[in-house]
C-alpha cells in the first residue's frame, strides 16, 4: 500500500466540529495526556473524586454523630471543658421518658411494615398478573401520581379525611351509624393510617417487580402437576417473591422509622415517637446535641440490626427454596 | 386463579387506588370552599384561596426557592452519581464492594437521623444553616438514586461502541462524552426528575438545615401547625398539579428515548 496520510480523529473531513477542536487544543492535549498517560493513572483519576465523596459526605456526617454522642458537652462553648463520656448513653436507658416512645417506634414501625405488605401483596398480584401488559403502566401511574407528591401534601390530605369535620365522620353519621363525630384525629389510629398512606407505594414496587418476572408457565406447570390454588401460590409464587418481600419491608421498616412531619401533625400526646424525642434535644437552647445524637445514634444502630435480620431471615428462607 | 379470586383482587386494586386519590381529590375540592373553615358539607364556592396563592409574595419567593434548590441539589447529584456508576461498572478492584455500600449508605439512613447527622457535621464543617446546606443534604440523599439507575442502564451498553471509539484514536474523555453520555440520557432524565421530585417534596432535611427561609414543605408545615385553612388546600393543590404534570412528562419523555435508542 502507498502510504496514505494518517486519519488523525483532530482532522476529519469536512468543517471542524466541537470535539475536533476541543481535542486540537494543545492544552486540552497537554492535560489529557497527562492524566491518561497510563491505564493506571486513569483508573486512579477516576475513583479519586467517588472514593473522596463517599468518605466525606455520606460517611462523614454518620461518624461526627457518633462523635459528638460521646462528649459532655457540644457545640464548644466558653468556660465549659469537654471530656469524653458514655452519660448520653446511660441517660437513655435510665428514664421511660425515653424508652417509651423508643419501643413504640419500633413496634409500630414492624406492625406496619407487615400491615402494608399484607395490603400490598394483593394488590401487586394483580397489576402483575391480571392486568395486560399494555394497560400495566396506566394502572401502575394511577398509584405513582399520588406518590409524587410530598409528604406534607399527603399528611394534610389525611387529616382532611379523618377530622371531626372530615370526610370519614360525614360518611358515617349519614349513614346513620353515628351521631357525634368519633376523634380518629391525633390518636394511634390516625398515625398509622398515614404511615401506610406515605409508604404503600416503597411495598408495591418492589413486590410487583419481583412478581412481574415470575413466568406465568411456573404456576401453569404446577396446576397440570395436581396443585390447586393455594398450593401454587404457597409453593410457587410466594418463595419467588421473597426477594421483593424483604426489599419493600426493608424500605418501609427505615421510612417509617425516619418520620418526623407525619407524628407531628398526625399524632396526638400518646403517640409520641423516637424521631420527636430526638429532634426535641436540638429545638430547646442548651447543652443537649450530644444527648440527641447518642439517641440518633441507638435508632440507627437499632434501625440497621432490625433490617439486616430480617434480610437475613429472607435469604435463608430464599435459599431453603432453591435447594 | 379462579374468577372469584380475580374479581376480589381487582376490587382490592380499585379500594387502593381509591384510598391513594379520594384524600388527595377531597383536599383539592376543600380549596374552592368559601369559608375559613375546613370541614364538609361546602355549602358555597370560590376561586379567591387560588387567586391568593399567586398573589402571595412569601408562597411565591418560596416557591422559587424550593425550585432553586431541587434544581442545584439534582444538578450535583447528577455528576456525581454518574461518575460513580461509571468508576463502579465494568471493573472489579480491592474495596469496590465497599465504596458501593458506602455510595448506598444514605438510601438506607431514616430521615431523621440523617437530618440530625447533616446538623452537627454542617456546625462542624462551619457551614451555616440556609439554603446551601439544604442543597448539599438533599445531593447526598439522592446519590444513591442516580447511581442505581444509571448503573442499571450502564450494564446494558454495548462494548463494541466505545471500543470502536478508542480504537479511533478518541480518548477516555471524549468517548464518556460523545459514546457514554447519549446512552445515558434517559437514565440520567429519570433519575433527574426523581431527584427533583425528592428534593423538592423533603420536609426533613430542610426543617433541620433551614435558616430564615423556609422551603415549601416547611412553609406548608408551619401553616398547618398554626391552622387548617383552604389556602393550605390552594397551595398543596397548585404543588400537586405540577408534580404530577412534571413527573408524567419525565415518564413519558423516558419512554420515548428509550423506543428511539431500541430502533
Amino acid at each position: 500500500m502507498p502510504d496514505l496520510p494518517p486519519q488523525s480523529p483532530a482532522d476529519p473531513s469536512g468543517p471542524p466540529t466541537f470535539w475536533g477542536r476541543l481535542t486540537a487544543w494543545s492544552l486540552y492535549r497537554a492535560l489529557t495526556g497527562l492524566v491518561f498517560a497510563s491505564p493506571r493513572r486513569q483508573f486512579w483519576m477516576l475513583i479519586l473524586f467517588p472514593v473522596i465523596w463517599v468518605l466525606v459526605a455520606h460517611l462523614g456526617p454518620i461518624l461526627q454523630m457518633m462523635q459528638v454522642s460521646f462528649l459532655s458537652s457540644y457545640p464548644p462553648s466558653a468556660g465549659k471543658e469537654v471530656v469524653l463520656t458514655t452519660a448520653n448513653y446511660s441517660r437513655f436507658f435510665g428514664d421511660s421518658i425515653f424508652l417509651v416512645p423508643f419501643w413504640r417506634t419500633m413496634v409500630f414501625s414492624v406492625v406496619l411494615t407487615l400491615t402494608t405488605l399484607v395490603l400490598m401483596y394483593p394488590v401487586a398480584y394483580f397489576l402483575a398478573r391480571h392486568v395486560r401488559r399494555d394497560n400495566q403502566l396506566l394502572f401502575l401511574m394511577l398509584l405513582l401520581i399520588p406518590f409524587w407528591v410530598g409528604e406534607i401534601v399527603r399528611i394534610y390530605a389525611v387529616m382532611i379525611i379523618l377530622g371531626n369535620n372530615g370526610a370519614l365522620n360525614l360518611l358515617l353519621r349519614w349513614l346513620g351509624l353515628i351521631e357525634r363525630p368519633i376523634p380518629f384525629m391525633y390518636t394511634n389510629f390516625s398515625l398509622s393510617v398515614g404511615i401506610v398512606y406515605l409508604t404503600a407505594l416503597y411495598m408495591l414496587m418492589p413486590l410487583y417487580s419481583a412478581l412481574e418476572k415470575i413466568p406465568a408457565n411456573y404456576s401453569e406447570a404446577a396446576a397440570d402437576l395436581g396443585a390447586g390454588p393455594w398450593t401454587r401460590f404457597f409453593r410457587v409464587t410466594l418463595p419467588l417473591s421473597l426477594e421483593g418481600v424483604g426489599a419493600g419491608c426493608t424500605l418501609v421498616f427505615l421510612i417509617a422509622t425516619g418520620m418526623y412531619a407525619t407524628p407531628v401533625l398526625l399524632g396526638g400526646p400518646n403517640t409520641t415517637l423516637f424521631s420527636q424525642t430526638i429532634a426535641g434535644f436540638f429545638h430547646v437552647a442548651g447543652d443537649q446535641w450530644p444527648t440527641g445524637a447518642a439517641f440518633s445514634t441507638i435508632m440507627l444502630v437499632t434501625a440497621l440490626v432490625v433490617a439486616g435480620a430480617f434480610n437475613r431471615i429472607i435469604a435463608l428462607l430464599s435459599g431453603r427454596v432453591a435447594k | 386463579m379462579t374468577r372469584h379470586t380475580r374479581i376480589l383482587m381487582s376490587c382490592i386494586y380499585w379500594a387502593f387506588a381509591l384510598y391513594l386519590l379520594l384524600p388527595l381529590a377531597l383536599m383539592m375540592l376543600m380549596g374552592f370552599k368559601d369559608a375559613r373553615f375546613i370541614g364538609f358539607p361546602i355549602t358555597s364556592w370560590t376561586l379567591d384561596w387560588y387567586i391568593g396563592v399567586f398573589a402571595d409574595r412569601q408562597v411565591m419567593f418560596t416557591f422559587g426557592y424550593s425550585t432553586l434548590i431541587a434544581i442545584l441539589s439534582t444538578a450535583i447529584a447528577l455528576v456525581v452519581g454518574t461518575w460513580i456508576a461509571v468508576t463502579l461498572t465494568g471493573r472489579a478492584f480491592f474495596g469496590r464492594a465497599v465504596i458501593l455500600g458506602l455510595t448506598l449508605l444514605p438510601a438506607v439512613i431514616p430521615g431523621v437521623i440523617s437530618a440530625i447527622a447533616f446538623r452537627i457535621y454542617a456546625r462542624v464543617l462551619g457551614i451555616e444553616p440556609g439554603m446551601w446546606a439544604i442543597i448539599w443534604s438533599h445531593a447526598v440523599h439522592n446519590v444513591p438514586f442516580v447511581v442505581l439507575v444509571v448503573m442499571a442502564r450502564l450494564s446494558t451498553l454495548p462494548r463494541s461502541q466505545a471500543e470502536a471509539a478508542r480504537d479511533l484514536g478518541a480518548d477516555p474523555l471524549v468517548v464518556f462524552f460523545r459514546i457514554t453520555m447519549p446512552y445515558l440520557t434517559p437514565a440520567m432524565i429519570g433519575a433527574g426528575v426523581f431527584c427533583m421530585l425528592l428534593s423538592f417534596d423533603d420536609f426533613v432535611r430542610s426543617y433541620f438545615l433551614g435558616g430564615y427561609d423556609p422551603t415549601l414543605p416547611v412553609l406548608i408545615f408551619a401553616k398547618l401547625r398554626s391552622g387548617m385553612s383552604p389556602e393550605v388546600n390552594a397551595i398543596s393543590t397548585v404543588v400537586l398539579v405540577l408534580t404530577a404534570v412534571l413527573g408524567i412528562w419525565a415518564e413519558r419523555s423516558m419512554r420515548r428515548i428509550k423506543k428511539q435508542a431500541n430502533r
